[in-house]
């Protein structure tokens, strides 16, 4: 271990005696912050994923390269208010990394840089899977997404300063493109406003809140909870305009509401790279716009 | 992956060494008894007293959902002998029924609390990966004491100690490593070396499974626990097969 620091200091040393460039080391816990490093850092970034749009981030089967990559890290980025609790701790207990625990300026967290919709006044667990800090889904919001990339660009120059004009320059291109296709994709979206929607789980949240549509029931009876029959039967007699999924949610109950109330269901990615198409920040919300679009023009 | 990887290895080999101390002569006596699935039931179970504690007490410790954990498995493996007494030629029926029930218990407790749901799932899924040295001391206090009234009781002819220590040991390992290499670590080992005197053949075959696979598991990238139950199956036909083809000398 004190053999590896020095040899660290020497090899640091080297660097910055500008005999190499080195990568700063980046561990995603979720696609959409490797993708929003890769707008921000470019390749100054060697950028490892956790978990990949096919996976349910509240639950990750153990493999070696979580902690390996996490050993090596130069920077975590993890969404926070408790989505990564179920695996993230073990992870970081095992790389034993001081750079990149909780509280260290090489671990960041999405969540605390935007403020929170659904934080409960207390908590009763009898309401199903509710987190504590709020709602963690944040990466649906593209006014969020904005604030969370000005936050990580400042954590990006203060852990690696040689870089931080790249940096600042990168964050104001992203910006910049960023806020036009923001323009452009509320211009697309302005007839979905007030749009009553049946969601399966809450990860949509923050997108309904974006696009001003109204979640008038979940398919889910508490979050967390499966669906059942009772409930589905319940949610028949609530007028809805569409119902909302992700791919990895099943598709039957949405389906059997469909049949019972011809109220019709859209697969939304919920991530970056969840449906073809939908491979960087840009592209996930052309995907989602798009496909709610071409419901409401049916 | 570099060297310093193979690090990663050490916990979850010795986690694997303890679980297999205990459980490769348990898993002898499951075999000899033809109660299969019996880990299976008692895993459930154990979770089930995991998720009754939580449904009674708000925020218990951990010690108390341990001792709750224990107390259900105990229950349970008890309830099991009588039945071995009085049912014996349903046994295997009666054990499947026990774990369907388990199963469904805790899903009808669940049905107002997903967290309960996250614990269930957390207490029978343990990740070998996520061990640490710290994980592995009670494990291994109590196997070792599993071990020393294994050789002091005759297990054979004491069924109760035999389902009582079966109790203990499974709803620590499951914690460990999960309800499915508990199944592999108790029938593998016991089944590829049926017939043979002695424990070291069973040991072996054993500590080879979790070797290979963890290995496997590293070049891969591929999850560690099914990975280890692939190759212990793996090594246990190997090692049928080579028994087959050599003279028989050991027994």
């Amino acid at each position: 271990m004190r053999n590896n620091r020095l040899s660290m200091s020497v090899l640091l040393a080297l660097l910055l005696a500008g005999t190499a460039q080195a990568k700063l080391n980046v561990f995603a816990c979720e696609p959409e912050w490797a993708a929003l490093v890769k707008e921000l850092a470019g390749d100054e970034a060697s950028i490892f994923a956790a978990t990949h749009a096919g996976q349910d981030p509240h639950h990750v089967e153990a493999r070696p390269s979580l902690i390996a990559r996490l050993r090596s890290a130069d920077l975590a980025v993890c969404t926070g208010a408790e989505l990564e609790t179920g695996w993230m701790p073990m992870v970081q207990r095992r790389a034993r990394n001081p750079k990149v625990l909780p509280g260290q300026p090489g671990y960041f967290e999405a969540t605390d840089a935007v403020t929170l919709l659904e934080k409960p006044a207390e908590l009763d667990r009898a309401e199903g899977d509710v987190h504590g800090d709020g709602n963690p889904h944040v990466q649906l919001d593209p006014r969020r997404i904005l604030e969370i990339a000005k936050a990580l660009s400042a954590r990006l120059q203060q852990i690696d300063g040689s870089n931080s004009t790249l940096y600042r320059r990168r964050l104001q291109d992203f910006a910049a493109r960023w806020q036009a296709a923001l323009s452009r994709w509320q211009g697309d979206a302005g007839a979905l406003r007030g749009r009553r929607v049946v969601v399966h789980h809450q990860e949509w949240t923050y997108l309904l809140d974006w696009l001003g549509m109204q979640r008038v029931g979940s398919l889910e009876p508490k979050p967390g909870i499966p669906p059942n029959m009772a409930h589905l039967a319940q949610l028949k007699q609530q007028p809805a305009d569409l119902i909302v999924l992700s791919p990895l949610n099943d598709e039957k109950p949405a389906e059997w509401l469909t049949s019972q109330t011809g109220v019709p269901a859209v697969v939304l990615p919920q991530t970056v790279g969840a449906v073809s198409g939908s491979d960087d920040l840009f592209s996930l919300f052309d995907t989602i716009v798009r496909r709610l679009n071409d419901l409401e023009h049916r | 992956m570099n060297a310093s990887d193979f690090a990663l290895l050490g916990p979850p080999l010795i986690a694997g060494a303890v679980v297999l101390s205990t459980h490769v002569p348990l898993g002898r006596q499951v075999l000899a008894r033809g109660i299969i699935f019996i880990d299976l039931a008692i895993a459930q179970l154990a979770g089930l007293g995991v998720i009754l504690v939580h449904v009674m007490f708000d925020q218990p410790g951990g010690s108390t959902v341990q001792f709750a954990a224990f107390l259900a498995a105990l229950g349970g493996a008890l309830m099991l002998r009588w039945a071995e007494r009085h049912w014996p030629g349903v046994l295997e029926a009666v054990i499947g029924v026990v774990f369907v029930l388990a199963v469904s218990a805790a899903l009808l407790m669940l049905a107002n609390d997903p967290h309960g749901g996250e614990r269930l799932k957390e207490l029978l899924a343990g990740q070998l990966l996520w061990t640490t040295y710290d994980d592995l001391w009670l494990p291994a206090v109590v196997s070792l004491l599993i071990l020393g009234v294994w050789k002091t009781v005759d297990v054979a002819h004491s069924p109760t100690v035999f389902y009582a220590l079966f109790a203990l040991s499974v709803t620590l390992s499951v914690q460990l490593v999960g309800v499915y290499l508990v199944f592999a670590s108790l029938i593998i080992p016991a089944l590829a070396t049926r017939g043979r005197r002695g424990s070291f053949a069973a040991y072996s075959v054993g500590l080879a499974g979790y070797l290979l696979g963890l290995f496997g598991s590293l070049m891969t990238d591929l999850p560690t626990g099914p990975s280890v139950v692939w190759a212990m199956a793996t090594v246990a036909l190997a090692s049928a097969f080579l028994r087959r083809t050599k003279p028989q000398t050991s027994n």
